[in-house]
C-alpha cells in the first residue's frame, strides 16, 4: 500500500467532492451538479470532465504542460462568469484540502498525508497555470470585443455608414475622414 | 484542519465572502436585489432616439432622458407604478395568451434547466419559470384574490423600484428564443412574457440603445443601419460586381422595379457586414442563374424587425413596411432571405397584425411550378424553401467540391426552427452543396436548438461577457463536433447568428468560421457561361479559388 494506491482508491470520491465544491460556487448549483449530459449541462459536464482529467495528471506527477488542456476547459468558462479572479481560480486549489481530509479519515492510509508534498506542489503549479489561463481568456474576450467593433458586426448603432455620417455632420463633411463611400456620395 | 482551510479558501481574498459556500442561497429570491455594474447591462437608449420614436404616429415611447442603470435614480416619471399596473391591465385584457400564461403555470420546473442564460450563469432568476415569476408576482398582487388576501404567502408582491430593476435585468437576459417553451407541458411561451416585460418597461422610459436605435433607423430609412437608398443600392451593386469577378457572369439585379414578379427582402446586415455579405452574393448568383424576375427594395430594405423586441405596435409598423412596398410595386409575392426574427414575426404575428395579404398571390416558384400553400396567408416564402425546391426538381447544377475546404455543421437558428418549423430544408440544401457535413448532438439541434446567446437586440459589445455565458451551450456543442469531426464552419440561416456566432466562435472555438446556407449554395453553383476566377496554388498549379466568394472581399 502506498500513496499511489491511496489515490486510486479514493480517486472517484476526491473528484466527486472537488466537482461538488467547484459547482457550489454558482448561485443555483443543484442542476449543475446533477445533470448528467454534457450538452444539456455544459458547466457541470465540462467541470466534471476537466477536473477528473486534471486529478489523474496531478496524482501521477505528470508533466505540468499537460495540465493546460483540462485547465483551459474549466477556466475558459469561469473567466467570463461573475467571479473575481481569485474566486475563479480558487476551486483548483481546493483539491489539496479535499485530498487531505479524505485521507485523514482513513486510519490505514492517513500516514500517506506526509507524502503529499509532490502532489501539492503539482496543484500549486496548476493554480498558477489556471491564473495564466484566466488572464489569457480575459484578454481574448477584450480582443473579441474590439474585433467586433472593427469588423462592423456592431454597426447597428453609431454606424459609420455614409448616410449616418452625412446626417451628423453635413456641414463639416470636409473634416471627416473620407471613405470611398463618402466620395461616391459627393460625386468625386 | 483541511476543511477549515477549505472554508477559508471559500472567502475571496479581495472581495470578502464569495458564493463558494456549498450552501443554497440564504435569501429568498424576492429579497435578492438586481445589482447593475458595467458589463452586466446594455446601455440605455439615447434620449434623441426615444424622442424621435415617441414623435411617430402610433408609437409610444415616453420619458426620454439621460439615465443609466448603474445609478440609483432611474429618473422615473411621477406615478410610474400606476402606469405599469394600468399597462399590465390593458395587456391582460388585450392578450388572452398573457392572462393564461399568468394563471396556468404550475411551477413544475420542466423549463428551469433549458434556458441558455441559466445554463451559462447559474443564476436562478434566469430559469424561465422564475423569470416569468418576476411578472407573475405583480400580477398576483394586483389582479388575483389570493394575492390580494395573502400577499407574499401567495407569491405576490408590490410593484417597487427594485422589482422594476429586476425586470430590466432579466428581460434583457432572455433572447426570446423559446427553447423553454418546447419543454413546457402547458405550452407557456416565456418569450411572450419577456415581450410584455419589455413593453411595460418602455411605458416608463426604460429601453436599450442597441434596440431602439435600429428601430428608429428602420422607421426612418427602412433598415437597421440607417442606410439611405443610394447607399443601400451601392452596397448591393458592389456585391454584384464581386459575384461577377468570381464567376465571370454579369448580375442583372434591379431596385424598386414596379411589375417585378417577386420582391426580395433580406436583413440589411447581409448587404453590409461580414460574413453576411457572402450570403448576399449567394442570393445574387442564384437569382441570376435561374433568371428570376425579382427586385430589391431600398424602402423595404430590412428583413429584421427589432419591433419584436420592443412593443407590438412597433413590430406591426415595421412589418407593415414590407407589405406596403409589395403593394406599391405590384409584385405577386415576397421572397425572404436568411433572417431569424423576421420569420417569427411573419409566421406568428403578421397575419393578425397586418394580414391577410389579400392583394398578393399564393407564392408559386416560376422555375418549378411548386405552389407554397404553407404561405397561403402571408404570401412570403423563405429562401431555403425556395432553394430546396429548386434542387429537388433538379433545376440547379451544383458542384459540392467547390466547397471542399468547408466542413460544416448546421446551427438551427431559433426563430426559423421553432417559430416556423424550418428544419429540413437547410439540411437538404447542405446535402447537395457540400461534400460532407455533420450534425451537433441531438439535444442541441432542431427544435431543441440552443440560441446564439445574443438575439433580441443583445448583440452589443458592452455585454460581451454575458453573451459569452449565454452562448456557452451552443459553443459547447460546436466544440464537440470540431474535436470529433474537424468541423471548421458553423452554417446557419440568420443574420444575427452570422454576426453573433462569429464572436462566440472567436472566444470559445477560435478558427471556426460562420456562414449562411446561401453562401454555400452560391459557391457550389455551376452557372451558365461562367468563367471562374482562377488562382495559383503553392506549387504553381492553376485552380479555382478554394474560398469562393470569401476571396472577393
Amino acid at each position: 500500500m502506498d500513496l499511489a494506491e491511496a489515490f486510486r482508491n479514493y480517486e472517484d470520491k476526491i473528484v466527486d467532492e472537488w466537482v461538488d465544491y467547484t459547482l457550489s460556487s454558482y448561485k443555483s448549483s443543484t442542476f449543475f451538479k446533477k445533470g448528467p449530459d454534457k450538452f444539456a449541462n455544459p458547466v457541470g459536464g465540462n467541470t466534471r470532465e476537466a477536473l477528473a482529467k486534471l486529478f489523474k495528471l496531478l496524482s501521477k506527477n505528470a508533466d505540468p504542460g499537460e495540465f493546460t488542456e483540462p485547465l483551459d476547459q474549466i477556466m475558459r468558462i469561469r473567466s467570463i462568469q461573475e467571479f473575481s479572479a481569485s474566486a475563479a481560480v480558487a476551486p483548483i486549489h481546493a483539491v489539496k484540502h479535499i485530498t487531505r481530509e479524505i485521507l485523514s479519515k482513513d486510519e490505514e492510509r492517513k500516514q500517506f498525508i506526509a507524502d503529499l508534498y509532490d502532489f501539492e506542489f503539482a496543484v500549486d503549479l496548476a493554480v498558477l497555470a489556471a491564473f495564466d489561463l484566466y488572464m489569457q481568456c480575459r484578454e481574448q474576450l477584450y480582443k473579441v470585443r474590439i474585433k467586433e467593433i472593427k469588423t462592423g458586426n456592431h454597426i447597428l448603432t453609431d454606424s459609420k455608414c455614409p448616410s449616418n455620417l452625412l446626417k451628423k455632420d453635413i456641414d463639416g463633411l470636409e473634416n471627416l475622414s473620407v471613405t470611398n463611400d463618402l466620395q461616391d456620395i459627393r460625386g468625386n | 484542519m483541511a476543511l477549515a482551510k477549505l472554508e477559508q479558501l471559500s472567502k475571496s481574498v479581495v472581495q470578502g465572502p464569495s458564493l463558494v459556500t456549498g450552501a443554497q442561497p440564504t435569501k429568498d429570491w424576492m429579497d435578492t436585489p438586481a445589482i447593475f455594474k458595467e458589463g452586466n447591462f446594455a446601455y440605455p437608449a439615447k434620449k434623441e432616439k426615444v424622442e424621435y420614436l415617441n414623435s411617430q404616429d402610433g408609437l409610444n415611447f415616453p420619458n426620454a432622458r439621460i439615465w443609466s442603470p448603474d445609478e440609483d435614480d432611474w429618473k422615473l416619471p411621477e406615478g410610474w407604478e400606476k402606469t405599469i399596473i394600468d399597462g399590465l391591465k390593458e395587456r391582460l385584457d388585450k392578450f388572452r395568451s398573457l392572462k393564461i400564461f399568468m394563471d396556468c403555470c404550475v411551477r413544475c420546473g420542466a423549463c428551469a434547466d433549458k434556458c441558455h442564460f441559466f445554463l451559462g450563469t447559474g443564476d436562478p432568476k434566469n430559469m424561465p419559470v422564475l423569470r416569468a415569476e418576476l411578472l407573475r408576482s405583480i400580477y398576483r398582487n394586483d389582479f388575483t384574490l389570493a394575492g390580494k388576501l395573502f400577499g407574499k404567502m401567495a407569491g405576490a408582491r408590490e410593484m417597487t423600484v427594485g422589482v422594476l430593476k429586476e425586470w430590466f435585468m432579466y428581460s434583457y437576459q432572455c433572447t426570446e428564443c423559446r427553447r423553454c417553451s418546447v419543454f413546457c407541458p402547458y405550452g407557456i411561451d416565456t418569450a411572450e412574457v419577456t415581450m410584455m416585460l419589455r413593453e411595460l418597461l418602455h411605458l416608463v422610459g426604460i429601453g436599450i440603445n442597441w434596440i431602439l436605435e435600429p428601430v428608429s433607423n428602420s422607421n426612418r430609412t427602412g433598415n437597421h443601419m440607417g442606410l439611405q437608398p443610394h447607399t443601400f443600392k451601392d452596397n448591393v451593386d458592389f456585391l454584384a460586381e464581386d459575384v461577377e469577378n468570381l464567376t465571370g457572369v454579369k448580375v442583372n439585379h434591379t431596385f424598386n422595379r414596379k411589375g417585378a414578379e417577386i420582391l426580395f427582402i433580406t436583413p440589411s446586415a447581409d448587404v453590409f457586414a461580414e460574413p453576411g455579405l457572402y450570403t448576399a452574393m449567394g442570393y445574387l448568383a442564384l437569382f441570376e442563374q435561374i433568371g428570376l424576375d425579382y427586385t430589391w427594395s431600398t424602402y423595404a430594405s430590412e428583413g429584421g424587425n427589432f419591433g419584436l423586441f420592443t412593443s407590438n405596435e412597433t413590430m406591426k409598423k415595421l412589418n407593415g413596411k414590407m407589405y406596403a412596398e409589395a403593394k406599391r410595386l405590384g409584385v405577386k409575392y415576397i421572397l425572404g432571405g436568411e433572417c431569424g426574427h423576421m420569420w417569427r414575426v411573419l409566421h406568428q404575428y403578421m397575419d393578425t397584425m397586418n394580414g391577410p395579404a389579400d392583394f398578393l398571390e399564393v407564392p408559386k416558384s416560376p422555375i418549378t411550378g411548386t405552389v407554397f400553400d404553407n404561405a397561403k396567408s402571408t404570401k412570403m416564402i423563405h429562401i431555403s424553401e425556395f432553394t430546396a425546391d429548386l434542387i429537388r426538381h433538379g433545376k440547379l447544377k451544383l458542384d459540392p467540391s467547390r466547397n471542399a475546404n468547408v466542413m460544416p455543421t448546421y446551427h438551427d437558428s431559433c426563430n426559423p426552427a421553432r417559430a416556423m418549423g424550418l428544419m429540413d430544408e437547410p439540411r437538404y440544401i447542405l446535402d447537395h452543396v457540400v461534400p460532407k457535413w455533420v450534425e451537433m448532438p441531438e439535444n442541441t439541434i432542431r427544435e431543441q436548438t440552443f440560441c446564439c446567446g445574443s438575439g433580441t437586440g443583445l448583440n452589443t459589445d458592452e455585454i460581451m461577457e454575458l453573451r459569452m455565458r449565454s452562448g456557452l451551450p451552443r459553443a459547447n456543442a460546436v466544440k464537440h463536433v470540431i474535436d470529433k469531426h474537424d468541423v471548421n464552419m458553423l452554417s446557419c440561416v440568420c443574420a444575427i447568428d452570422r454576426a453573433t456566432l462569429s464572436s462566440l466562435m472567436d472566444y470559445w472555438n477560435p478558427g471556426c468560421g460562420v456562414c449562411g446556407i446561401s453562401e454555400l449554395v452560391g459557391n457550389a453553383l455551376v452557372m451558365d457561361n461562367e468563367k471562374r476566377a482562377m488562382g495559383y496554388g503553392a506549387d504553381g498549379t492553376e485552380s479555382e479559388l478554394p474560398d469562393g466568394f470569401r476571396t472577393m472581399v
